[in-house]
């Protein structure tokens, strides 16, 4: 007799006599089975330690020890199965119940009946049959299990390499929490910052999970920061990620995801909602303003960086925006019940101080769960606005040492390029290509950016920057210089950069000039000194930030002289 | 079975009806039910009045039914839900993607 496998089944004979053992031996091996030997139950204890047994035929009253301990001691010895089958002469129930209650599978009357020994004897070895099976499909599970554990490692490790800058920090005014296998459950997090020290910050939820999930966060981390530090705008960042989402990703799968974008500069929030729940703004310790989803969600279908339907809001220090994944609402307790939108939205209404309602809202969830096994992953983020930002110091530009040269550039850019190209991170590449200059690039971009402004909002579009100074007309002049974008018919803008080296070779001078085609204005009435002076706010931020800042012609050449020396770096 | 499926005696339209939660375990059921079919400029339905959950996965297998009728010249138009179920396809803006109601 032999398993699924083809090996023959050993069985152990326990008795002390000889003449049992013997009549069992020559019933068994005629059978095809082979046959062990053994006196006692001390011995049969040796024996399914030492060798490979499949199945025990123990004797009841034997010296040394009996058939009842060694039964039980193998059974809490022995991890796999091994069917024992008690020979016995006692026909009474007690002493058949105690067989049972000792570990016993079964039990055969003496003398033998051998139709009865050979059915009960394939029967039980059908059963060590299927626990083998289940045995080995276990191992193998196991196996995958573990060569699944390791792709995730890996993934984890190139995905950690790619977003590799963490933005937390109370300097920084970003928390956020993710469970360790909130990865491989599709949330994803990344955050850097952006041209006006503000912070750019992408939330995104794949769906699906495991691997497949991971491996779409990996295009949309090296997107996000490339761009980002390259000083693209978040709309073009989305746009670009969605394209490789669209490209990547199998149809059915996408990503949800909220951008925020803080400008600094003018103190105004931007966010897109695509797919994610309600984004909600908290001052004074309620709510004054939802964000919800009004995008296609990331990865389904093409779509301009025009397209995105970006909201905008003035704030003040102290705002907190709140992110979440559908995890926290749908965080269940042991009763199955979820923690619902209406749990949420009740501790924005308890008037909880904005330093505490982070770890508020987690202990909440955390206490409503109660140990209870989530189905979704937790994904929270708090941005707030705070006065005062310094963030970790990050690997952004190779600090390979470049050899200063003398260059210069020029664009000419009409107004068709204008409405559909954003020069400005081109240029600034290319700038730092030819002369990285570490600790000037924000400086340089800064100057630039109010430059470039300057010249297409007052020179070519004519807007008025006094509407600018409430919140309400902030929105309105980019809705205007939008519109006005459109509808103007020529007009162009001609940048030009020129870099020359110091005679000692230690620094250099970059000249920035920038001219439109506009009518000018008389920019001797203009009073740098003043806050609220047309276009003043911009151009004041020039001057301070570079040696010599001129304005030439009618008014629509302005000159910028930016000094830097070898010690900088 | 919780996917139950039909096709008009004109060949222009099918109905596609989901009962209870539309979720990950009925994807092959899902794609079972249309992957013969072929409408040429028709209109597959989607009921979803049976329905009171759904989730990703189920919005990803909408989008492989629009793949399924875009190819044909086709559209999808969702109808029957509730107001969570409506809630769920606005912020995905499936509403910008699919007709409804």
């Amino acid at each position: 007799m032999s398993d699924l496998l083809g090996h023959c089944r050993t069985i152990l004979v326990v008795d002390d006599e000889q003449t049992n053992r013997l009549l069992l031996r020559n019933l068994l091996e005629r059978d095809g089975y082979n046959v062990i030997e053994v006196e006692n139950g001390e011995q049969a204890i040796d024996a399914v330690n030492t060798l490979h047994i499949d199945l025990v035929l123990l004797d009841i009253l034997m010296p040394v020890m009996d058939g009842y301990t060694a039964a039980a001691i193998i059974k809490q010895q022995v991890k796999h199965f091994i069917p024992i089958i008690f020979l016995t002469a006692k026909t009474d129930e007690a002493s058949l119940a105690k067989c049972i209650e000792a570990g016993g599978d079964d039990f055969l009357l003496k003398p033998f009946n051998y139709q009865l020994l050979t059915s009960k004897l394939r029967s039980m070895l059908r059963i060590v049959s299927l626990y083998q099976n289940i045995e080995e499909k276990n191992k193998s599970i196991h196996q995958h299990n573990l060569q699944m554990m390791q792709e995730m490692n890996v993934t984890k490790k190139i995905f950690e390499k790619v977003s590799k800058n963490d933005m937390r920090g109370p300097h920084t005014g970003l928390k956020y929490s993710m469970s360790p296998k909130s990865m491989f459950n599709g949330d994803v997090i990344m955050a850097e910052k952006n041209q006006t020290s503000g912070l750019d910050v992408l939330i995104g939820d794949f769906t699906g999970h495991g691997l497949s999930a991971a491996i779409g966060a990996i295009p949309v981390a090296d997107v996000f920061h490339t761009m980002t530090r390259k000083c693209f705008l978040f709309t073009d960042v989305l746009a670009e990620a969605n394209d490789k989402l669209i490209d990547l990703l199998p149809t059915q799968m996408f990503m949800a995801s909220v951008m925020l974008s803080v400008d600094r500069s003018n103190n105004i929030l931007s966010v897109v909602n695509a797919g994610l729940p309600d984004v909600y703004l908290y001052r004074d310790n309620e709510i004054i303003r939802t964000f919800k989803s009004r995008n296609i969600p990331l990865g389904i279908s093409k779509m301009s960086s025009s397209q995105f339907e970006v909201e905008m809001q003035p704030l003040q220090y102290g705002d907190c925006l709140y992110v979440s994944t559908d995890g926290v609402m749908e965080a269940k307790n042991r009763q199955g019940e979820m923690f619902g939108l209406d749990r949420l939205l009740t501790m924005f209404s308890e008037n909880i101080p904005a330093e505490e309602l982070f770890e508020s809202i987690l202990s909440r969830c955390a206490e409503f769960s109660d140990g209870a096994e989530q189905t979704d992953d937790i994904t929270l983020l708090e941005l707030c606005h705070q006065s005062h930002v310094s963030y970790p110091q990050s690997v952004e530009f190779s600090n390979e040492v470049r050899e200063a040269s003398n260059w210069s550039l020029q664009f000419n850019l009409d107004i068709k390029s204008l409405r559909q190209f954003d020069a400005l991170p081109y240029i600034m590449q290319a700038v730092n290509n030819l002369q990285p200059l570490e600790s000037g690039r924000t400086r340089l971009h800064t100057i630039l950016t109010e430059m470039f402004a300057n010249a297409l909002d007052h020179g070519l579009l004519k807007l008025d920057s006094s509407m600018k100074n409430s919140p309400q007309g902030y929105m309105a002049f980019y809705q205007e210089k939008q519109r006005r974008l459109e509808q103007t018919d020529d007009g162009s803008i001609n940048i030009s950069l020129e870099h020359t080296l110091q005679d000692d070779g230690l620094g250099g001078r970059l000249t920035l000039t920038v001219m439109d085609s506009g009518e000018g204005y008389d920019y001797r009435a203009l009073d740098l000194g003043n806050d609220n002076a047309y276009s003043g706010r911009g151009l004041k931020l020039v001057s301070s930030l570079c040696s010599e800042m001129k304005i030439l012609g009618k008014g629509n050449v302005i000159t910028a002289l930016y000094d830097w020396q070898a010690d900088q770096t | 079975m919780s996917v139950t499926f039909q096709v008009a005696d004109d060949n222009k339209s099918a109905t596609i009806k989901l009962n209870d939660r539309f979720d990950f375990s009925l994807h092959s059921d899902f794609r079972n039910a249309y992957k013969d079919v072929t409408l040429l400029n028709g209109e597959y339905l989607v009921d979803l009045s049976g329905t009171d959950y759904l989730d990703s996965s189920a919005l990803g297998m909408l989008l492989l039914l629009k793949e399924h009728a875009d190819a044909q010249l086709s559209s999808v138009r969702l109808v029957g839900f509730n107001d969570e179920v409506r809630e769920i396809l606005n912020i995905a803006s499936f509403d910008k993607l699919f007709q409804m109601g």
